[in-house]
């Protein structure tokens, strides 16, 4: 076994997009382990917090008139005119890789270990060694046209603290309402619509002594995580799919093995957008967007020893840790395949839970039939008594429910 | 898509009816009430722009409503789709029945009045879609009441058709359909101004020729009726009433025979009415003669009226196996509810208690037999079988309606069961099982038709609960019921039935399909409220006859003993599996507030068959008060059950509970709880719904709707609108912080997907506020 360290800088991110054409950042064998940073693409939220004195967050964030490092933020056109900018938004998460797995090809399984899993503390000298996030309240929201006070709709953004003694807990320091901001190529951003866009805040009012007395239990997860699809070059890390992606499941954290088919050859592993924490449903539109560095083990299972173990007949994410499996469910399965060319704007009209609910009972049963050998019937009744669908987000435009079992139910697995 | 939703339920009391003139405001309408009391209730669907076409499907209480004075807005169409809407205007009174609808210009005054909770439709249209070209449109000098007849009908049918399948439609499906109807109506609103300007009928000849058909409407029982008569109650000459109905093409004679004839034909097959022998029914409708209404009648309708009711009942019986659970919508819409209709069983008012009480304690003990059960339905109108006051404690007897799966398990030797399932071709001792009819005149399948499955222990008689107080129901313990077959001398057992109703049901793998299975399982309570379920059979259902002879090719009704000679055990299945129990009753409820027999397996604002297993040993429910005494029943009792109960049901197995009621009266700790609220030691449970209030959305009449309207986005939209009421009210956030709070700490899950109003819930975890919340008392900052 190899260790290797990935670290997050302007070469080794790609932002807003799955690729199956981007360079791999690092090449590891099955088995090896990898120490990748990721940098929340919310932290320009707050420079002062989360940026500043950051070497590597102060370059990959940097742009001025003259310059910016990173300009393509998006799966959108690359030439303007820009409606919001280069990339267009069109997928926000910045993301670590990829790394190309050896000898990985459509039809086998990667494996991603989630060893541990710790926050990036503040290199601003003012804040040193204490851990920032952001939670905005966004125009993807599931409260978006759904408000009770004015003014409606409105976009708020609360920056959190990340507490890590034991029990970790994450408490709000102040919140403050978007105002419309200017990035340094003029155009205006007058809702949350285009990634990294630094909040100049003179412009804002922060309120404080927000959820005063409230604390909530930390969940330091990783919300997209996966590998890279085959159906189109450029794809939005929005609608998390087949292959993983923004699946914005808490469950995905220290101790949690994941299972990803393998699209292309290499897999193409990326990763980023991680949370401090995370409801069932991120309702809002964010977590609790957070910096944090991740240790990974991975394994590839080739095509042919898939039979017989809980990979057999995979063809979407699995989750396991030590207490469940979990399998998940989406509006539209594969959306890429069903929705046709136009499948990045198409996707943001098929959302509903109906369908999430409806594809992971389906895949669970698969799950129990192909991988515990229970009759159809054995898996509808142990899915009605032990089996339990909980809504994963609402918010990602593929909206997601999965479906859990407790492997406990298996008494000779 | 460009749809808004509207329930008042999801805003704190204060803020209800600002937000409920806000929505009438969109389709330029004011409601005139003053403010409203706790019980109001309103809903809403909005679909469109406000530059363009809007239709909504509005549900309110009694109020009414008049003209938001605006520019630009061609004059709006109030179609009611329940109960009538009455017109008050310079021109006179009227009253626009269902199904038909009303012109109502934007820059008059007009009061459209609701007498109760009335479902309706309105639609408006921006000037703008005319593109300046007026048609030659005149402007409406008062509202115009459009009939059911002619361009008029196809309109409203659009109209009608438009307002049910609001949310269904996607948004390239609405584009065309506001299109067709926003064309039918320019047309409706060009041949109106032609019509009145040609043939000199003015609007307040309409108005008062409205009046007097419904005038006739009222007194169509009256066999002397004449023109002679309604003219003088009117004030007009006979004579001119006989001109007016000229002008409408018919003489008064031949419309009052008409109406008496349509009245006849609606009595013969009213659900309720059809033991009423059809020499009544003549009579009702102002017939004198019976054998002059037969021949009438024959004329008219092309068969004789024994006739014609004995095929409407044939066409019935072969929708029997249609699988429907529930009402069937269509049976409802002809359907008669008659204040206090007869539930079956012992009747009483309101507060009236039979016999004497249990008052002397504070522990009661309530076993399950014949008489202290009810089996599939909830009603105000019940009997208690307990009086207890605040504070009591009760064992709680409780019995699985599929004890029947398996009779020598669970029914052999166990006294209770035996009396409650008791069934020969002679006697049924618990006859009603359901709140369908008690004369199964929809499906044939049996007293109550199945519509409500549940055997319920209950109800109980809380003393001193009134309408607004809040009950709360804690589970101090519960434990399984053992078999009472000396062969089975100490075990336990459940039974699972993958049913027609379940998620898997339309989408089978496997052949045969479809079919459905029973499980039964063996339990293992470890004596301290856990342990764990094995599988113990299973089998196939096949086609079982009850003791009175009908067929259940389906299982399509509670309670029907399975003959073991019919099936083939399966054995083993699920091997090497064991599931953990997590006991738990699937229905707390008190009496809903609406009047007769309420399907048990909907839960909404009274708790019912809630279906979530956090609500065992430790929990507690909160339950709004809706009657006096709460009237509150326990059944359902499961051993364990998933999140999404997607096969229909958990491990159905009898169980013993002991409780703990406390009454919390109105104006306390939670004063505006409108729906079931779970607490545990350690979190909130808050039960959101497709339909959180669906009698009053749907109306009584249209219980059965539910089932055809259920959906996860519904319900994940009712569960977050609830979570951001209680962290509000009852944690004093602001709505940002608990919109924040919701997206970082809180999680929604899928409580089930079986009982027609489908349940999302909402768990917020207690330790996520550092200030502990006391028994008694929440914190609310100011």
């Amino acid at each position: 076994m190899t260790h290797h360290t990935l670290p997050a800088t302007a070469d080794t991110v790609h932002w807003g997009y799955f690729s199956k054409s981007l360079k791999p950042q690092l090449t590891v064998k099955s088995g090896d382990r990898v120490t990748i940073e990721t940098i929340t693409h919310h932290a320009n939220d707050d420079h002062a917090r989360m940026i500043a004195g950051d070497a590597a967050a102060e370059e990959i964030f940097l742009w001025t008139a003259e310059e910016k490092t990173i300009k393509r933020r998006g799966a959108g056109p690359q030439e303007g005119p820009y409606e919001h900018g280069s990339g267009e938004g069109l997928g926000v998460h910045l993301l670590t890789g990829p790394v190309e797995v050896e000898g990985a090809e459509p039809g086998d399984v990667l494996e991603v270990r989630i060893i541990d899993a710790y926050p990036r503390p503040s290199a601003n000298p003012e804040y040193k060694g204490r851990y920032f996030g952001s939670n905005p309240s966004a125009n993807w929201g599931f409260q978006y046209n759904d408000y009770l006070e004015e003014p409606k709709p409105r976009e708020v953004v609360t920056i959190y603290e990340l507490d890590m003694s034991a029990p970790a807990t994450v408490s709000a320091l102040y919140s403050y309402l978007w105002t419309p901001q200017t990035d340094p190529d003029g155009i205006v951003h007058p809702t949350i619509d285009y990634p990294g866009v630094r909040v100049d805040h003179d412009t804002i009012t922060k309120k404080e002594g927000i959820l005063s007395g409230v604390k909530i239990p930390a969940r330091l997860h990783f919300g997209t995580m996966g590998v890279a699809p085959a159906e189109a070059d450029l794809v939005s890390t929005i609608p998390p799919s087949y292959t993983g992606g923004n699946m914005d499941d808490w469950r995905i954290t220290k101790g949690a093995r994941m299972f990803y088919p393998v699209a292309v050859p290499g897999a193409l592993f990326s990763v980023g957008d991680a949370h401090a924490s995370q409801g069932d449903s991120e309702l809002s539109g964010t977590a609790i967007e957070i910096s944090l560095t991740g240790e990974f083990e991975f394994v590839l299972h080739k095509k042919a020893d898939l039979p017989g173990t809980v990979m057999e007949g995979l063809d979407h994410p699995l989750l396991e840790n030590d207490e469940i499996w979990s399998v998940y469910g989406f509006s539209v399965t594969n959306y890429l395949a069903e929705l046709g060319p136009d499948h990045q704007y198409e996707i943001l009209k098929s959302s509903s839970l109906d369908n999430a609910m409806r594809d992971a009972f389906r895949k669970l049963r698969r799950f129990l039939m192909t991988v515990h050998g229970l009759s159809e019937d054995e898996a509808i009744s142990l899915m009605s008594v032990a089996a339990d669908f909980g809504i994963t987000q609402v918010v990602d435009a593929n909206w997601g429910v999965h479906g859990s079992i407790r492997k406990s139910v298996f008494t000779c697995p | 898509m460009n749809i808004r939703q509207f329930v008042s339920e999801s805003y704190p009391l204060d803020t209800r009816g600002n937000a409920w003139r806000d929505i009438l405001a969109t389709l330029g309408l004011r409601s005139d009430s003053p403010e409203q009391d706790f019980d109001h209730f309103a809903a809403a669907v909005i679909r469109g722009q406000a530059d363009g076409v809007l239709l909504g499907s509005l549900t309110a209480t009694a109020q009414s409503l008049s003209p938001l004075a605006r520019r630009g807005r061609m004059p709006l169409v109030m179609m009611p789709l329940d109960e009538a809407v009455e017109v008050a205007a310079e021109a006179g009174r009227f009253v626009i029945e269902p199904g038909e609808a009303v012109i109502l210009p934007a820059d008059k005054t007009w009061d459209a009045f609701l007498r109760q909770n009335t479902n309706f439709a309105v639609f408006s249209l921006s000037e703008t879609v005319l593109h300046g070209q007026r048609f030659g449109l005149s402007p409406l000098a008062s509202p115009f009441h459009v009939a059911a007849t002619g361009l008029g009908k196809v309109f409203l049918q659009s109209l009608r058709a438009a307002a049910s399948e609001l949310d269904g439609l996607s948004d390239l499906e609405w584009q065309s359909v506001e299109q067709v109807i926003a064309d039918l109506y320019l047309t409706v609103i060009v041949s109106l101004s032609s019509a009145a300007a040609d043939a000199g009928v003015n609007a307040s000849q309409a108005a008062l020729f409205s009046r007097l058909t419904m005038a006739i409407e009222r007194r169509v029982a009256e066999p002397d009726l004449s023109a002679g008569r309604i003219a003088r109650q009117e004030g007009i000459s006979e004579r001119y009433l006989q001109k007016l109905f000229e002008q409408n093409g018919e003489s008064f004679t031949h419309y009052l025979r008409e109406r008496r004839l349509q009245h006849a034909r609606m009595a013969l097959v009213a659900p309720d009415e059809l033991r009423i022998p059809i020499s009544e029914v003549a009579y009702s409708c102002g017939f004198t003669d019976a054998a002059n209404f037969n021949r009438l009648f024959k004329e008219r309708f092309g068969l004789p009226p024994g006739a014609f009711r004995t095929n409407h009942l044939k066409s019935l019986m072969e929708m029997a196996n249609a699988e429907q659970r529930g009402w069937p919508v269509k049976a409802l819409t002809d359907r008669k509810v008659k204040k206090r209709s007869a539930v079956g069983g012992v009747q009483v008012g309101d507060t009236e208690l039979a016999g004497t009480p249990d008052t002397d304690g504070t522990h009661h003990v309530l076993p399950a037999n014949s008489k202290t059960v009810h089996w599939g339905y909830f009603s105000r109108s019940l009997r208690p079988v307990l009086e207890i006051s605040s504070g009591d404690t009760i064992e709680v007897e409780t019995l699985t309606q599929h004890s029947s799966d398996d009779p020598e398990l669970f029914i052999k030797g166990d006294t209770a069961a035996e009396d409650v399932f008791f069934w020969n071709a002679e006697k049924k001792n618990v006859d009603r099982r359901g709140a369908g009819p008690i004369d199964a005149s929809v499906y044939g399948r049996g007293a109550g038709e199945g519509f409500g499955v549940h055997v319920c222990t209950g109800p109980i008689y809380v003393n001193g609960a009134e309408p607004g107080d809040v009950l709360e129901v804690r589970i101090d313990d519960m434990v399984p019921r053992p078999s009472g077959n000396p062969d089975y001398k100490g075990r336990h057992f459940g039974s699972s039935v993958a049913a027609w109703w379940g998620y898997q049901y339309g989408e089978l793998l496997q052949e045969p399909k479809p079919r459905e299975n029973v499980f039964i399982y063996e339990i293992f309570p470890d004596g301290d409220g856990g342990g764990f379920a094995r599988a113990h059979y299973a089998y196939r259902w096949t086609p079982q006859e009850d003791p009175f002879g009908v067929a259940h090719k389906t299982y399509d009704y509670p309670g029907v003993p399975v003959d073991p000679a019919t099936i083939e055990k399966l054995s083993p299945v699920l091997s090497g599996i064991q599931i953990p129990l997590r006991p738990h009753f699937g229905v707390i409820a008190v009496a809903p507030r609406e009047d007769g027999p309420v399907d048990s397996v909907p839960p909404a604002y009274f708790g019912g068959n809630i279906d979530n297993w956090r609500l065992g040993k430790g929990a507690s429910v909160y339950l709004p008060v809706s009657v006096p005494g709460a009237l509150l029943s326990i059944g359902d009792p499961h051993a364990s059950q998933g999140d999404g109960e997607v096969a229909g049901t958990a491990i159905e197995c009898s169980m013993t509970g002991r409780l703990t009621v406390i009454l919390h009266k109105k104006g306390g700790r939670f004063s505006d709880l409108t729906y079931p609220l779970i607490e545990t030691p350690e979190e909130w449970v808050l039960t959101g719904f497709s339909h959180p209030n669906y009698l009053a959305e749907f109306g009584v009449k249209g219980q059965g709707e539910v089932y055809a309207k259920s959906s996860l986005d519904l319900a994940m939209k009712d569960a977050f609108r609830k979570t951001r009421r209680f962290l509000m009210g009852t944690y004093g956030l602001g709505e940002d912080e608990a919109i924040m709070l919701m997206s970082a700490g809180v999680d929604f899950g899928v409580t089930q997907v079986v009982d027609g109003n489908w349940g999302v819930h909402a768990i917020i975890p207690k330790s996520i506020f550092l200030t502990e919340v006391e028994d008694q008392d929440l914190i609310v900052r100011a």
